[in-house]
C-alpha cells in the first residue's frame, strides 16, 4: 500500500471467520508453524536486547567505588545524573544536533527522491548508488575521512576556504566544530533517506498524479501538494528513525577528538559521556544508570514523532 | 478487518522490528569502540592478540606463564628466558598499548578468569591495581634480594608498605634534547636554568616568529606532572589506603602554572597537541628547537626523522635553582605479577629474570626494544652510557640520560590515573587552543579530581 516497512496482512485469518472454531486442530497447526518462523526472531531479542537492558537496569541500582566496593544504591545514581549539569548539557547538544540536521538532511532527500522519481537525472538508478554509497561506508572510516579533510593545518577544505577568501578557518573549532558534523551526517544519510522516500513515491498512485496533470497544476504544486503528502508516512517514520540515531551520536565526535584537542570534551554528547564513565572512570553502574535515562529521553522525544502522525489521522 | 489480538501482536512485532532497525540506522551503534582518546585510555584491543613467543611451542610438561607485553621486540627476552628454564614456558602476547591493556586487565579481573599471569604495566598504573588487591606481593618470592640493583626512585615506585608489588624494569629520565644545528643558527646554548630558558625562548621567537624553543602539550597528563615534579610542585600525595592528597592550586604549583602561560602569553613556547605526529615533525624541521624529553623519547622519534638525523643532542635539564641537580622521570614500566595467576612463583621468577639479569638487559636494551634500565648494573656500565645511535651522530646522549636518573624526587602516583589523564585531555586541552590560561586549567583539573576522588570513597585532603 504505503512505503512504509511494515503492512499488516490483509487477508482475513482464520480465526474471523464463524464457520470454523477458533481452536480446530488446523488453526493450531497454523498457529505452531507461525510461532516458528517467529521464534528465532523473539530469542535474539530476547537474548540481545531484553537481557542486557534487564541487566542495565541492575546494574545501575548499585555503587562501585575504589574504596568501598560495589554496594546498593538504589536510585542514588539516577537522582545524580539528574542534577548533572554535564549530562543535560550533552543532551542539549544532540537535540540541537538532530533539529538542524534531520531536517536539511530529509528536504535534500526529497529533493533527490523527487528528481529521480520524475526521472529528470540521466542515469538515474547510477546515481541512486553512488548516492546510497556513503551510506555503506562505516561510520568510523567517514569520520575519518571528513576529519582528513576538515584537518586545520593541512586539510584541502583549509584550502579551499583560504581560496575563496576565509582564511584561517578551522572546521573543527569549538564553533564549527557541530556545524561540520552536521555536514558529515548529511553526507553519510542523505542517501539512505532518499531512497527509502524513493521507494515512497515509486507508490503514489498514478491516477492521482494524473489528475492533476490534466487539471494544469503548475509542477511544483504536484511535488508540494499532491506527492509529498502522499508520502508523510515514510517521512514521519524516517524522522522517528533519524531522532533515535542523532541523539545517540557517538563516533563521529570520538573520532574528530584526534583531529583537534580541546574542542570534544568528555560530555559532548551523552553517548561519549556514558562511554568516557564506563571505560575510563570505571563507574560501570552510572554509566548504565546514564544509559537507562538516555534512552527513557530517547523514547519519549521519538515517541511523540508518531503521536505527531496519529493526531493527523493515519491510524484509524 | 484484523481482530484486536492480531492488530495489537502486529504494532507490538512491528515496534520491535523498528527498533531494531533503529538500532542499525542510528549514527553510532553501527560500529564497536573505536579508537579511544589520545591519552591512550582506549579499549580497542581485541581479544585474541597474536602469540609472540611460547605458545605451541611450550612442552605440556612445563609451567604455563601467560605473559602480557607491548614493548617491541621483547619476545627475545622471552625466548631467551623459555630456553634457559625449561620447566616453565612463557607465551607473549600484545594486548595493546597502555590504556588499552589496563582495560582488559581490569575487566578480566574483575570478572574473575582471563588475566595473565604478568604484563607489562606502568608505574603511574600500579597504584590503581595495588588498591584493588589486583597484583601479588612480591617479597614471598624473593624480590628484596634485589633490591640493590635498582634505582632508589624505580624502587620506591613499585613498593607500598613494605611490600613490593612489581619488578621495575625501564623508565625514562628527562633531559633537554635538542637539534644543536637549530640551537646553533639561533645562537643559544643549552640552557642551565629555567629562567634562562625563558629568555632563550623569547630569543629565538623574535628572531624567527616562525619558530620556537619548545613545545608546551599540557593535556598530556603525564609529561606535565613529571616537570611539576622537578619544580617541586607534585600534585598528589598518596602511600596506599584511602587517603588522598589532592594540591593543583597550591603557590608552588601556581608559580609553575604562571611560569608556562607567561611563555604561550608572550608566543615564546607553541601549544601543538603532541598526541599527533606533528610535533615530532615541528622538530624535525626545525619549526621547534627542542624538547623536554625522556630517555625513551628518541626510540620514538625516530621514526619521523628525515632532515635532522645525526644532528639531536642532550643536555642536563634546565634547574629552578641555578646550579641544583634535580631530575625527572617520564614513563617507564614495571612487570607485576597478578592475584589470578594459578603459578604465581614461576610468574614471579620470570619477571624477576626478566627485570634483573644482565642476560635479560643484554637483550632488551638493544633496538627494537632500547629498553632503558632503572637495573643499576647496566645503566651505569660504560658499554651503556658510550653507546651511540644514529639520529645523535657520535654523541653519547645516555651519559646525560644516566646521569639524570640519580636525583630524581619521589612521584606518588594517586590509585585512579586513567580517569585522570581522560580528564585532563578535556580540562587541559583549551589551554592548547588558548581558550583559558594554564592557571584556570589547574582550578578546574583541581575540582574534578578532588570531586572524582570523592566520589570513589576516598578521604580527600587538599
Amino acid at each position: 500500500m504505503s512505503g512504509t516497512a511494515i503492512s499488516a496482512p490483509t487477508r482475513p485469518t482464520q480465526g474471523e471467520s464463524r464457520s470454523q472454531p477458533r481452536h480446530s486442530a488446523f488453526a493450531r497447526r497454523r498457529d505452531r508453524r507461525g510461532s516458528a518462523f517467529v521464534s528465532p526472531f523473539l530469542l535474539a531479542f530476547l537474548l540481545f536486547m531484553i537481557v542486557p537492558l534487564g541487566y542495565a537496569i541492575y546494574e545501575s541500582l548499585f555503587t562501585s567505588r575504589l574504596i568501598g566496593g560495589t554496594v546498593f544504591s538504589g536510585f542514588s545514581n539516577y537522582s545524580q545524573i539528574l542534577g548533572s549539569g554535564m549530562f543535560w548539557s550533552g543532551v542539549i547538544r544532540v537535540i540541537i544536533f538532530g533539529a538542524i540536521q534531520i531536517p536539511v538532511m530529509l528536504i535534500i532527500a526529497f529533493f533527490f527522491a523527487t528528481a529521480f522519481d520524475l526521472g529528470v537525472a540521466r542515469f538515474g538508478r547510477f546515481f541512486r548508488t553512488i548516492f546510497f554509497i556513503p551510506f555503506a561506508v562505516p561510520v568510523v572510516v567517514s569520520a575519518l575521512m571528513w576529519g582528513f579533510l576538515f584537518e586545520p593545518s593541512y586539510g584541502p577544505f583549509v584550502h579551499l576556504a583560504s581560496a575563496l577568501g576565509f582564511h584561517n578557518t578551522n572546521f573543527l573549532s569549538s564553533s564549527l566544530m557541530l556545524p561540520s558534523i552536521i555536514v558529515i551526517a548529511i553526507w553519510e544519510w542523505t542517501g539512505y533517506n532518499s531512497l527509502i522516500l524513493y521507494t515512497a513515491l515509486k507508490s503514489v498512485p498514478r491516477d492521482i498524479v494524473e489528475a492533476a496533470i490534466l487539471d494544469d497544476t503548475p509542477l511544483w504544486k504536484i511535488i508540494l501538494k499532491v506527492k509529498l503528502p502522499m508520502v508523510r508516512p515514510a517521512i514521519v517514520m524516517l524522522i522517528f528513525l533519524n531522532t533515535i540515531g542523532a541523539l545517540q551520536l557517538f563516533v563521529e565526535p570520538l573520532i574528530l577528538n584526534n583531529y583537534s584537542a580541546g574542542v570534544i570534551s568528555l560530555n559532548w554528547t551523552p553517548v561519549l559521556y556514558i562511554y568516557n564513565t564506563s571505560i575510563n572512570d570505571a563507574q560501570y553502574n552510572l554509566g548504565a544508570a546514564m544509559a537507562v535515562v538516555l534512552g527513557l529521553v530517547i523514547v519519549a522525544i521519538s515517541v511523540t514523532s508518531l503521536l505527531f502522525r496519529r493526531r493527523k489521522g493515519e491510524f484509524k | 478487518m484484523l481482530s484486536k489480538t492480531r492488530r495489537i501482536t502486529a504494532g507490538v512485532a512491528g515496534a520491535a522490528a523498528i527498533s531494531l532497525l533503529a538500532a542499525c540506522s542510528s549514527s553510532g551503534s553501527s560500529s564497536t569502540a573505536a579508537s579511544g582518546t589520545s591519552t591512550g585510555a582506549s579499549a580497542s584491543a581485541s581479544a585474541s592478540a597474536t602469540v609472540l613467543a611460547g605458545g605451541k611451542s611450550c612442552s605440556s610438561s612445563s609451567t604455563p606463564v601467560m605473559f602480557w607485553a607491548w614493548v617491541p621486540g621483547i619476545s627475545r627476552a622471552v625466548t631467551e628466558f623459555n630456553k634457559t628454564h625449561p620447566s616453565i614456558c612463557v607465551t607473549l602476547e600484545d594486548p595493546g598499548a597502555g590504556g588499552a591493556e589496563y582495560t582488559l586487565l581490569n575487566n578480566a579481573m574483575k570478572a574473575g578468569s582471563g588475566a595473565p599471569d604478568v604484563a607489562e604495566m606502568e608505574f603511574d598504573e600500579l597504584p590503581s591495581f595495588i588498591i584493588q588487591k589486583y597484583v601479588e606481593n612480591l617479597v614471598p618470592y624473593g624480590a628484596n634480594n634485589y633490591k640493590s640493583d635498582f634505582a632508589p626512585w624505580a624502587w620506591s615506585q613499585v613498593s607500598q608498605g613494605g611490600a613490593v608489588y612489581a619488578m621495575p624494569s625501564d623508565f625514562g629520565p628527562m633531559a633537554f634534547y635538542y637539534d644543536q644545528q637549530t640551537l646553533a643558527k639561533y645562537k643559544i646554548t643549552p640552557p642551565a636554568t629555567w629562567a634562562q630558558v625563558a629568555t632563550d625562548a623569547a630569543s629565538l621567537h623574535k628572531q624567527n616568529s616562525g619558530a620556537y624553543l619548545l613545545n608546551l602539550s599540557p593535556n598530556d597528563l603525564q609529561w606535565l606532572m613529571d616537570v611539576m615534579g622537578q619544580a617541586g610542585a607534585w600534585p598528589f600525595q598518596y602511600s596506599g589506603g584511602s587517603n588522598v592528597t589532592i594540591n593543583w592550586t597550591g603557590p608552588a604549583q601556581e608559580k609553575f602554572a604562571a611560569y608556562w602561560q607567561n611563555l604561550i602569553n608572550s608566543r615564546a613556547v607553541s601549544t601543538v597537541n603532541d598526541a599527533g605526529t606533528e610535533v615530532n615533525t615541528n622538530l624535525d624541521k626545525g619549526v621547534t628547537a627542542a624538547a623536554i624529553d625522556s630517555a625513551w623519547a628518541p626510540s620514538y622519534f625516530v621514526a619521523d626523522v628525515k632532515q635532522s638525523m645525526g644532528q639531536w643532542r642532550a643536555a642536563p635539564l634546565p634547574q629552578w635553582t641555578s646550579g641544583a641537580d634535580v631530575g625527572a622521570d617520564w614513563g617507564g614500566s614495571t612487570y607485576p605479577v597478578f592475584t589470578q595467576s594459578k603459578h604465581p612463583a614461576q610468574a614471579a621468577e620470570f619477571s624477576e629474570w626478566l627485570t634483573s639479569t644482565d642476560a635479560s638487559w643484554n637483550i632488551v636494551k638493544t633496538p627494537p626494544s632500547s629498553l632503558f634500565p632503572t637495573y643499576l648494573p647496566t645503566l651505569n656500565s660504560g658499554s651503556f652510557t658510550s653507546l651511540t645511535y644514529p639520529i645523535s651522530g657520535t654523541s653519547q646522549p645516555n651519559q646525560v640520560f644516566s646521569a639524570a636518573a640519580k636525583n630524581i624526587p619521589a612521584t606518588p602516583w594517586p590509585p585512579f590515573m586513567t580517569q585522570a589523564l581522560t580528564q585532563a585531555d578535556t580540562t587541559f586541552g583549551g589551554v592548547l587552543s588558548g581558550k583559558e590560561t594554564m592557571q584556570q586549567a589547574f582550578a578546574a583539573f583541581q575540582t574534578a579530581e578532588v570531586n572524582y576522588a570523592k566520589a570513589q570513597g576516598f578521604d580527600v585532603s587538599t
